[in-house]
């Protein structure tokens, strides 16, 4: 082997990334040529610098980020309202691939049936008028398959109940559609209208109704998504005695870990005795390390010890 | 020491079937398992990071990025290659993107302006070997900012490969695996990106 080719072969011989044969030819040159095993010996220089410049990221790094990771996938649980399919066989497909699976969690079916909820909550609890909220339409579309009737020549016919969409529009602001949104906050079938619902009232929890509805769905929503957007609601609302009441009640209680890691963030953002307290009961009780991690985290920070004596 | 080899070998078995056994509850959607998972890799993923794209905030968007994308696909996960290849290899295109985006808005630098003067953020973070006597620290932060300097001159490419086989200490046939490509090219980014550095590094070093 020539020195050109050894000095080509260095960098890979250093890896031990070369065939067997050619790794044994370099070994051989480099035996014999004191010129070559010195490009060998800056090759070996260039690696312990770039071993001493390695970055360490630091536990806190590390912390933070996991900290991050488990926040947001206990929101993936939060159901995205689709609204994929706009024709009624579309709507009946997705609402029966549901049934099918129900291990994904309400995702899909929720755009259909969110419009169906809403259609529905319009009826029972608005009373509009001539001039009220924009101009309801409807829409044919599947509720139910009553039949499925295959006949002799290829076809089918399929008994179903229609049942009609109606589209409200409206602002925020107006008190129609903030009845309708608290209405649909505590629809108890569909946590993806429940969710949506809550997403859009969370920043208007200065309103006494709407905290109600924030800390009803804190409490007793069945869905860990819709407590957590609930939850952030209510953090403008951390310092007020009520609000901190239930949030110390959910932490010994809810069983989701996410949701407890977010109300430890609320409760320790006003540090009191009562919080110290709780976190020293949930320490001793909290099967969930980075919970228990968290607890500890900030009962040290709040100078106060980790356990009660 | 053949009994030592053998032991190693059935640990290491061993650790592959309980790691199987966790991605399978990950599956089924246990969650705990998908933290210990989780913990399980994301030290070297944060390293792996941090030392790419040599910025904290960047490396903490990476590892996000890829431990929800892993959440949200490990059910298409069909254990016809090593959970760590699959994990490395979402994780090198997270990063990849990174540093083609970079490109191209120029290497972002690490140093920020502060009352106090000029601060290199990446100061804060520890090197390997930090704790020597002033002197040696002012030689060392000189062959630093080389050393990102010469990291700045690769390519995306072979930054990745440079960085997967020094660094991570993986083989280049596992990381032609990871980022698509065959051993041999992966072989001709290994040897392109040492002789870069050394060119950029040859009278430092």
């Amino acid at each position: 082997m020539t020195c050109d080719a050894v000095a080509k072969a260095i960098p890979l011989y250093h890896y031990g990334e070369l065939a067997p044969e050619v790794e044994e030819s370099v070994e051989e040159h480099l035996h014999v040529c004191a010129g070559c095993r010195e490009e060998l010996g800056r090759q070996k220089s260039l690696a312990a610098a770039l071993d001493r410049n390695q970055l360490a990221p630091p536990p806190s790094l590390l912390a933070e980020c996991r900290h991050e990771l488990i926040r947001a996938v206990y929101r993936e649980e939060a159901p995205a309202v689709s609204h994929r399919a706009s024709d009624p066989w579309g709507l009946f497909r997705e609402a029966f691939h549901s049934l099918w699976h129900p291990g994904i969690r309400f995702t899909r079916p929720a755009g259909a049936v969110a419009l169906v909820a809403l259609g529905f909550f319009a009826a029972r609890f608005v009373n509009f008028g001539p001039g009220g909220l924009g101009f309801p339409g409807t829409e044919a579309m599947v509720s139910s398959i009553r039949s499925v009737q295959p006949d002799n020549s290829g076809r089918v016919q399929i008994a179903l109940d229609e049942t009609h969409r109606r589209v409200i529009s409206g602002r925020l602001e107006d008190q129609n559609i903030q009845r309708l949104l608290l209405a649909a906050a505590r629809e108890p079938d569909n946590p993806g209208v429940r969710v949506e619902s809550v997403e859009l009232l969370k920043d208007r929890s200065a309103s006494v109704e709407v905290r109600t509805a924030l800390i009803e769905a804190v409490t007793h929503d069945a869905n860990p998504g819709v407590r957590l957007k609930a939850l952030e609601g209510l953090k403008s609302f951390a310092a007020d005695p009520d609000v901190r009441k239930t949030l110390a009640q959910v932490l010994l209680k809810d069983q989701n870990p996410g949701v407890r890691i977010q109300v430890i963030d609320l409760l320790i953002a006003h540090k009191d005795d009562a919080t110290v307290r709780i976190l020293q009961t949930l320490v001793g009780k909290e099967d969930n390390s980075y919970v228990r991690m968290r607890c500890q985290n900030a009962l040290r920070d709040m100078n106060a010890s980790v356990g009660t004596f | 020491m053949l009994q030592d080899a053998a032991g190693a070998v059935s640990a290491r078995a061993v650790a592959k079937v309980d790691e199987a056994a966790v991605i399978r509850a990950v599956q089924h959607g246990d969650q705990d398992a998908f933290e210990q998972l989780v913990r399980a890799y994301d030290q070297s993923v944060l390293r792996l990071a941090m030392n790419l794209l040599r910025s904290p905030e960047d490396a903490r968007d990476v590892y996000q990025e890829a431990f929800l994308r892993v959440y949200r696909n490990i059910h298409t996960f069909r254990f016809d290659c090593s959970f760590h290849t699959w994990l490395y290899r979402i994780v090198t295109n997270i990063c990849l993107d990174h540093l083609r985006k970079r490109k191209v808005r120029r290497e972002e630098s690490a140093v920020v302006e502060t009352a106090d003067g000029p601060v290199d953020r990446m100061d804060s973070f520890e090197h390997e070997g930090a704790h020597e006597d002033p002197e040696r620290r002012m030689w060392n932060r000189q062959l630093a900012d080389r050393i990102s300097a010469a990291l700045a001159d690769l390519t995306a490419r072979e930054r990745m490969v440079f960085e997967l086989r020094h660094y991570q200490g993986l083989r280049l046939r596992t990381i032609g695996d990871m980022l698509g490509t065959s051993e041999e090219a992966a072989k001709n980014c290994l040897f392109r990106a040492t002789q870069k550095m050394r060119g950029v590094l040859g009278d430092l070093v």
